[in-house]
């Protein structure tokens, strides 16, 4: 296996865009970034699509040739990948493993989603179909609710608190605030986090991160190439996806996620380092309580401290361990597709010392966790600098 | 059986929306499998005693034993 390098980056701001389709956001994303890194789409070898539900949203499919074929990327292989909410990051585990593999020497990777022109109703509907339709769907699961079986478990089991939870929208809300290209740039206080309207009780509106559109692309190398390309290459040090049951009531334990841990640990050793080590990352917070599991499954705190964790701010900007310095799904969006992709971009910004106002200090070592559904996928990425 | 988890769930997807809120828990049946359902009547919390009380399009609907 050679070593691969993110050589570019483009995305588009995320964010409820009337005028804009599914199509002209992946494009925006894709041109920047091939601009970005001096490639051609001539040149581009391979081209992988992360979307959860294009078909649902917006009655399209067979969207990866569609999109490529508008950025001028002909004959070569254009694949969708669907990893529900993973979706984005798996399309970018795939580059990965052909680039390495020696297949590819130049692949682009391209994540899109667009929301916003269906009813809060349907998104609710289109967004469950990434539970198990024939049980807790069928019930009247929706996501939110789904997340909030989870945080009433981890409150019982750990004392975990609403203001625990609520700690997770301020910091991110207050770092989205940072962040030019973020659907909500706006800071909210702990009693706004902790009234907002009830969703699935006990998460309510601020607990839940947004519905958005928007689109996010990297350009994968070997990373000796990357050089020619670029002189700030940022290094896939360690990656790996990995998969548990779907159905949330088939899981032993619903307040870890196996899928987390073994994508954690194969992207840790492959790194040759511990979490410890991580200097920042970029987390799923789909909901408030997804940060505070991760926090746990990442092995960055023990297991029922994460919420102690958040609340004593070792997680904000000025913190030990900054945690969505991008505003996270919370405050940046969620456009699912895209997300996976759009937290690398981030991540590849800071390495990079791009981030402007969201610059952190200690940038040498992110890490990227992408979940799909209630934790059937997971994908880790651990960036770092050449 | 026994409740695992719970919530009560107010916004929903339309074929639900008439419904809300309701409650959907997660529960543990006697041999350790669990099953998603619905709860009828009183709301209940975790560790509450449940029976099952019918099924519904293959849907279990529970009630807290007193």
């Amino acid at each position: 296996m050679r070593p691969v390098a993110i050589a570019a980056a483009g995305k588009t701001p995320f964010g409820a865009f009337q005028d804009r389709d599914l199509r002209s956001l992946a494009v925006e994303a894709g041109e920047k970034c091939l601009k970005n890194g001096h490639v051609s789409s001539s040149q581009v070898e391979a081209f992988y699509l992360g979307n959860f539900a294009g078909p649902s949203f917006v009655g399209q499919n067979h969207l990866a040739p569609y999109i490529s074929t508008a950025l001028g990327i002909y004959d070569v292989p254009a694949t969708r990948i669907e990893a529900a909410c993973a979706s984005g990051g798996s399309a970018f585990f795939h580059a990965f493993s052909a680039v390495a593999s020696g297949i590819y020497d130049c692949v682009l990777v391209v994540g899109v989603e667009k929301m916003t022109s269906q009813s809060t109703a349907r998104v609710t509907e289109i967004l469950a179909g990434a539970g198990d339709c024939s049980g807790e769907i069928k019930a009247g699961s929706t996501f939110p609710s789904l997340f909030a079986m989870i945080a009433r478990r981890h409150m019982y089991q750990f004392g975990t608190t609403r203001e625990h939870l609520a700690a997770v929208a301020v910091k991110n809300h207050a770092n989205g605030a940072l962040n030019p290209d973020a659907h909500m740039r706006k800071a909210i206080t702990m009693e706004q986090a902790l009234n907002g309207r009830p969703v699935a009780e006990p998460l309510g509106l601020y607990d839940c991160s947004l519905v958005s559109d928007g689109a996010a692309a990297v350009l994968l190398m070997p990373a000796d190439r990357a050089r020619d390309f670029t002189n700030k290459p940022v290094r896939i040090l360690g990656i790996a996806q990995a998969s548990d049951f779907v159905a949330l009531d088939q899981k032993p334990d619903i307040t870890t996620f196996p899928a987390v841990r073994r994508a954690a640990q194969k992207a840790y050793a492959m790194a040759g380092i511990g979490p410890k080590d991580i200097q920042f990352a970029e987390l799923h917070d789909c909901f408030t309580i997804a940060e505070i599991v991760a926090l746990e499954d990442l092995e960055f705190v023990e297991r029922g401290c994460g919420g102690p964790y958040e609340a004593s701010g070792a997680t904000a900007r000025s913190g030990e361990k900054p945690i969505n310095a991008s505003g996270g799904l919370k405050a940046k969006g969620h456009p699912v597709g895209a997300t996976g992709v759009a937290q690398l971009c981030d991540i590849f910004a800071q390495i990079r010392c791009e981030a402007g106002d969201m610059q952190l200090k200690r940038n040498s070592l992110g890490l990227a966790q992408n979940l799909g559904g209630s934790g059937a996928s997971c994908v880790v990425s651990i960036l770092g600098n050449v | 059986m026994t409740v695992y988890t719970e919530t009560v769930v107010h916004l929903a997807p339309e074929a639900f929306a008439k419904e809300v809120p309701y409650q959907v828990v997660i529960v543990t049946r006697e041999d350790g499998s669990r099953v998603t359902g619905r709860v009828i009547g009183e709301r209940v919390v975790i560790d509450d005693p449940v029976e099952q009380m019918e099924l519904r399009d293959g849907v279990p609907f529970f009630r807290k034993v007193k």
